[in-house]
């Protein structure tokens, strides 16, 4: 007989149920290294198909399926089920208002993303001959910035982003140091403007579980660090 | 908004940074307190002892020095656990005043004991 393992899972139909309630599932193991996104489709498909989650390119890069995980943020889809100490529970991103079960509404988080202004600031207008150039040297200074997915992980793990309803969050401020530090944006004087606020960089306490939570290793915190460096630097 | 007269019409960004900076002088005024208490008086240490060093003017603008940057860091950390709980401008006047009236009392009631030595 397929080994099984127990999957704890959070249910709430916001139409139907009173309160949140967790519901246990057995997941047949059926090839080594399964993924948690799978047991997931296990229950979806053949045992349970009212269990809503989001997911897309099962991969790791459109940031779909982020969710708590035994207690930490991750994505389901590049999450083996043997890593994980039985029973797996699962649960929405916390912080967010739960839609259906594992999805949460994320329109806070992109609000408060767009707030940042996460898009190329340019007031010189460009070369006429070709696109703007970045040396490989400044170009090596995005690493570890450019790659954020969006998957809320971060920010629905931070603490500070959970009491404080209006602070920006670990992903949008990485965002905004991933432009700042970009050697071809024009837009650090507003940027910096935005996040030098009481809901910006000065709530992040470096509690650090925006680094333990993100999925493509990135290090909000260092790049928030960056941010109030600067700050700092052109203030005092 | 009554909010910003009480810190948020600044940034954050000052008492991030004075945090830091009085967190700083803090662990240094600790270690030549422990210095001069415990290594370079002659033992055994009495009440006289104390007593004598105390009444230098220096020794006490340093003890005010002190006991300025041991207020405000104090008050600056509760001001931090405020900003990330009390969201609404109400409670924040009241919390922040409170914590105010706090402040200065312990400061007074500090720097009185200080210069009466």
């Amino acid at each position: 007989m397929a080994k099984t393992v127990t999957f704890t899972i959070f249910r709430y139909d916001p139409e139907k149920d009173r309160k949140p309630y967790y519901k246990d599932y057995q997941v047949e193991i059926r090839r080594p290294g399964m993924m948690v996104l799978e047991g997931l489709n296990q229950i979806r498909w053949e045992q349970d198909g009212t269990l809503a989650f989001r997911r897309s390119c099962r991969e790791g890069v459109c940031g779909s399926d982020g969710m708590n995980i035994n207690g930490v943020n991750m994505l389901s889809c590049i999450t083996h089920i043997e890593d994980l100490k039985p029973p797996i529970v699962i649960q929405p991103l916390p912080s967010l208002p739960v839609i259906k079960d594992l999805i949460v509404d994320f329109t806070d988080f992109y609000k408060k993303y767009y707030i940042v202004k996460p898009y190329l600031i340019t007031k010189t207008p460009p070369p006429s001959d070709r696109e703007r150039l970045q040396s490989p040297q400044d170009r090596k200074k995005l690493d570890g910035l450019y790659e954020c997915i969006l998957c809320g992980c971060c920010s629905t793990s931070c603490p500070s982003f959970w009491a404080d309803p209006e602070y920006l969050g670990p992903a949008a401020l990485l965002k905004a140091w991933r432009f700042i530090a970009d050697s071809r944006d024009e837009g650090a004087d507003e940027r910096l403007e935005i996040v030098n606020d009481r809901h910006g960089v000065w709530r992040c306490h470096t509690i650090l579980n925006c680094i333990e939570a993100c999925p493509k290793q990135l290090n909000p915190t260092q790049a928030i660090a960056e941010l109030k460096k600067t700050i700092i630097n052109k203030k005092f | 908004m009554l909010g910003k007269y009480f810190g948020p019409g600044r940034s954050g960004a000052f008492d991030w940074y004075f945090q830091r900076i009085s967190g700083a002088f803090l662990v240094f005024g600790l270690f030549l307190h422990f210095a001069v208490l415990h290594f370079f008086t002659e033992p055994p240490l009495t009440y006289d002892k104390v007593m004598a060093r105390l009444s230098s003017p220096l020794w006490k603008a340093f003890d005010i020095l002190f006991l300025v940057f041991a207020v405000y860091h104090a008050m600056n950390g509760f001001k931090l656990i405020i900003d990330d709980y009390v969201h609404s401008s109400a409670m924040r006047a009241f919390a922040i005043g409170l914590l105010w009236v706090v402040s200065l009392a312990f400061f007074v009631m500090g720097f009185l004991t200080i210069i009466s030595l």
